[in-house]
């Protein structure tokens, strides 16, 4: 029987206009993303093999991701250029530094089309399920029949997600496989294993919108207010809330700015410098490397109060975002992708390690008044999907799964008692 | 008559569902937008002065002429806008270390956020059924029936319709305006608030576009619920595509080069390589100068103590190692301007490239009103592009009267003491030049929006033709 019901919205639903320009919205996002994103992947690449280190160069460059093309997030941060030398770490930012029209607008990635769009065309599947069908008189046709309750809501919901998912997964698999054949992109089992993971997030999270309008729908008595309602929850959860949540988590926990930690580090070199020059001279060597190795430390001090405060920030930013199952969203698949908040601090806590690594050589050599010039090269490997689970992609999921459950019974429990004259 | 139309628009839609929503979320993501951004603009105040304060403290010890370039550079102070529009300000610093990555996941929210993507939708919401819903219910039949033109019927709607949506959004900017004012830290100036009038003009013009947009929509559609979809699908469109691909866009047609090759490039010409060449031309001068004073030769090998006792002792030797401190001085600064030059020349060609790329897309993203009051906004508020040009030509100026400043000083100091290298000594700096930032003057900002203000009314004045022409001929049966 709810296969039935499902058949029957599924019909329903292709011959629509509703259908038609949902189907049209999606072919045209995804496809222009995957084509955007693949060149500017191409692009950064590229760079990538003109500044990549020359052996026993001191530098930490990774390369950009492959899953940056689904999922931006942090990866051009990521791809910066950390160089070593006695002065500390010096960062060179690529390309998109030198734009600031990029900074205006959100990056159109994967993950930015369901976010947004997506979601949007959830809720459109379902804001209408019952209160069209009620205003149009079909609805108590069906429940006079033997049909249960529970058996129309759950064939309706299925038959809306598969029209819904099934349309948008061919569009999504055909571009990956357009992406596939540039032999400059290797997917790796690895990549694969976390699309298909980035999959079933997002198949997920289009659940929890179209629970969301089913819900709304039953709640109100027009169609016409539903959608009122359900854009402005929309804009709540994809927007505001997020947004508002990082400015928030500031106002409680005081970090210091970026700034502020560019001016501190400065004002350690030039005083070290100073310092050693009044003591004899760049030329005592013995006192220079003191010198060097302090400026290294109080450095390696600062980042690892600003480490502390900073992790705060995030933790506590994370967690008012959670309101949103947007936030939730898009913290589980940048993690997974190797492109989040925390695949970052882990590359920077590596690049700490290298350079500190770095600064006892160039010491030595210092000492020994030899100059080196082969230096280690850096080694950096993205967190394993075990660690990604671990350290908060897993309670995103459940999160999210928790949204949709808690959803779907809201509507369950609303349709049964709901009114249908 | 058209005002028995706007009349009734209005009632209409004041007693409506989604006016009442509008107003309450509006009301209250404002007032919570605008307190979070007067408190994060006071603790940028504070921090900022304590900066200041730190880098003050610091010269106290510290301030040698040849070392404190960095330690001087110039910040931008925060302005009282803040409380209202971010614009570019936030601070995520890709260039340092300790970059922020939590504004680039998600931005924050400003008015320029409500305006673009909650009015609009707002907008939208408004309009979408105010052809086809009202034939659907039956009223434009009886309306048309009258002896009413249908234009006068079509611009008492618009007019109606934007005055309307004209009332949540005053109401709720005038309770946060009030919240900027009662917080006696935060004061604005009469250029802000000018600022901020023609900020309210642009989103008036705005909304207005989406209203004509919607209802353009609206008179192709013969079902309210068909029209939702299309409105919706050119929303998305035009807010949440057009703006993002951009930039993207841009940067595919107009190519720089990889910006991390050319920082490393320019950034070894000034440094190892000018190291090289000063030792180079510092020995070949050196050499020619001990031609013309061979006393010279003495003075390799000795500590500086020693030189200093030499340099009291013995006139002679005085004037020849003089000479000698002005020929490595010549020396120095002859390398350092050929090196800067080199370097100089490869940063205009590229800065030209980014900033070629940089117009493109802002020209290619203004093709959306998005865009077009984004730009609008924050240029107005000194938060956009524009100001980061001004603050740019702000601190040449402070550099300047700070080199002259140096010149000055290291010239009275040599005078004293010819011995000493001043350039590498502490100074006593307390009446060195402040950095001082001012905003731009509010009519060069205004003259800049221009084009932003035009496109913003040449779009909506052609979707209310649209409009106006798909009305005239709208079969209301």
């Amino acid at each position: 029987m709810t296969w039935t019901i499902a058949r029957k919205e599924i019909v329903s639903n292709l011959l629509s206009y509703k259908f038609f320009i949902v189907l049209l919205l999606t072919v045209v996002l995804i496809f222009t993303s995957f084509f955007i994103m693949h060149r500017d992947f191409k692009n950064r690449l590229a760079d990538y093999q003109i500044t990549r280190p020359k052996p026993g160069d001191p530098i930490a460059l990774v390369p950009p991701n492959p899953l940056s093309i689904f999922a931006k997030g942090l990866d051009e941060a990521l791809t910066r250029s950390f160089e070593i030398s006695v002065i500390g770490i010096t960062v060179r930012a690529g390309q998109k530094s030198g734009n600031v029209i990029f900074s205006f607008f959100p990056t159109p990635d994967f993950l930015y089309v369901v976010r947004v769009v997506l979601s949007l065309v959830a809720l459109l599947f379902g804001f209408d399920q019952v209160s069209q069908e009620k205003e149009r008189g079909t609805l108590r046709l069906m429940l006079a029949n033997t049909v249960s309750r529970a058996k129309i809501l759950s064939g309706k919901w299925l038959g809306n997600f598969l029209s819904l998912a099934v349309p948008f997964m061919l569009v999504t698999l055909l571009g990956i496989v357009f992406l596939s054949l540039d032999p400059d992109i290797h997917f790796s089992s690895g990549h694969i294993l976390k699309l298909l993971l980035i999959f079933v997030m997002t198949l997920v999270y289009i659940a929890f919108f179209l629970s969301l309008g089913i819900l709304i729908s039953t709640v109100t008595k027009r169609a016409a207010s539903s959608i009122v309602i359900l854009l402005f929850i929309w804009a709540l959860l994809v927007f505001i809330i997020p947004n508002l949540g990082t400015l928030l988590a500031r106002q409680v926990v005081n970090v210091p700015s970026v700034r502020a930690l560019s001016e501190k580090r400065q004002q350690v070199w030039t005083r070290e410098v100073l310092l050693s020059i009044g003591e004899g001279g760049t030329r005592e060597r013995s006192i220079w490397a003191e010198h060097v190795r302090a400026i290294s430390e109080e450095n390696d001090r600062l980042e690892e109060n600003y480490r502390a405060k900073f992790v705060r920030l995030v933790n506590l930013s994370k967690n008012i975002n959670r309101l949103s199952p947007a936030a939730s969203f898009v913290y589980a698949v940048t993690d997974i992708a190797g492109t989040g908040i925390e695949e970052e601090s882990h590359l920077k806590r590596e690049v700490v390690r290298y350079k500190d690594s770095i600064i006892q050589d160039i010491i030595s050599s210092i000492i020994s008044d030899s100059r080196t010039k082969e230096y280690p090269a850096f080694q950096y490997n993205y967190r394993t999907l075990s660690d990604i689970f671990a350290q908060g992609a897993l309670f995103d999921t459940a999160w999210l799964a928790f949204f949709n459950i808690l959803f779907f019974a809201l509507s369950y429990y609303a349709f049964v008692k709901y009114d249908v004259r | 008559m058209l005002k028995t139309i706007i009349k009734k628009e209005i009632q209409n839609n004041i007693f409506s569902f989604r006016f009442l929503t509008s107003l309450v979320m509006l009301l209250v993501i404002v007032t919570v937008t605008v307190f979070i951004l007067t408190s994060d603009y006071l603790n940028k105040i504070d921090e900022y002065s304590q900066r200041q304060t730190e880098i003050g403290n610091y010269m106290k010890s510290y301030a040698h002429f040849n070392r404190i370039g960095a330690i001087l550079e110039p910040s931008q102070p925060p302005i009282p806008f803040y409380s209202l529009i971010r614009g570019l300000s936030s601070d995520v610093n890709i260039g340092e270390f300790d970059d922020d990555p939590l504004p680039v996941m998600f931005p924050l929210i400003d008015l320029v956020f409500i305006v673009t993507i909650l009015m609009s939708l707002i907008a939208l919401i408004f309009s979408y059924d105010s052809v086809s819903g009202e034939k659907e219910d039956g009223t434009l039949k009886l309306m048309l029936s009258n002896d009413f033109s249908r234009s006068k019927v079509i611009l008492g709607k618009i007019a109606g319709g934007v005055l309307t949506l004209f009332i949540p959004f005053v109401v709720s900017l005038i309770v946060g305006v009030l919240l900027i004012t009662l917080e006696p830290r935060v004061a604005w100036s009469g250029a802000d608030w000018g600022a901020l009038g023609l900020v309210v003009i642009g989103a008036v013009l705005y909304f207005g576009f989406f209203y004509g947009l919607g209802m353009f929509i609206s008179s192709r559609h013969q079902a309210s619920s068909s029209s939702i979809m299309t409105s919706l699908f050119v929303w998305v469109l035009l807010i949440l595509v057009i703006p993002n691909l951009s930039p993207y866009v841009a940067s595919f047609i107009s190519p720089t080069p990889s910006r991390i090759k050319i920082d490393r490039e320019t950034s070894r010409i000034t440094d190892t390589e000018r190291d090289d060449l000063a030792r180079k031309l510092r020995s070949e001068r050196l050499r020619e100068l001990v031609k013309k004073y061979p006393v010279l030769v003495q003075a390799e090998g000795l500590s500086e103590a020693k030189i200093k006792e030499r340099v009291a002792k013995d006139p002679a030797f005085r004037e020849a190692y003089q000479a000698r401190t002005r020929e490595v001085q010549a020396a120095i600064d002859e390398v350092n301007r050929i090196q800067g030059e080199k370097a100089d020349k490869i940063w205009r060609e590229f800065g030209r490239k980014e900033a070629a790329q940089t117009e493109l897309s802002r020209y290619l993203s203004m093709v959306s009103p998005l865009s077009d009051f984004t730009f609008l906004a924050t240029d107005l508020s000194s938060t956009g592009t524009r100001n980061q040009v001004h603050f740019g030509q702000v601190s040449s100026l402070f550099w300047q009267a700070f080199r002259d400043y140096m010149q000055q000083r290291v010239a009275a100091l040599q005078k004293k003491d010819p011995s000493t290298d001043w350039y590498n000594t502490p100074v006593d700096m307390s009446d060195m030049p402040r950095f001082q930032y001012k905003e731009e003057a509010l009519s060069g900002r205004v003259k800049s929006t221009m084009p932003a203000f035009a496109l913003l009314i040449i779009y909506s004045v052609i979707l209310f033709l649209a409009a106006y022409f798909s009305f005239i001929r709208y079969d209301v049966r």
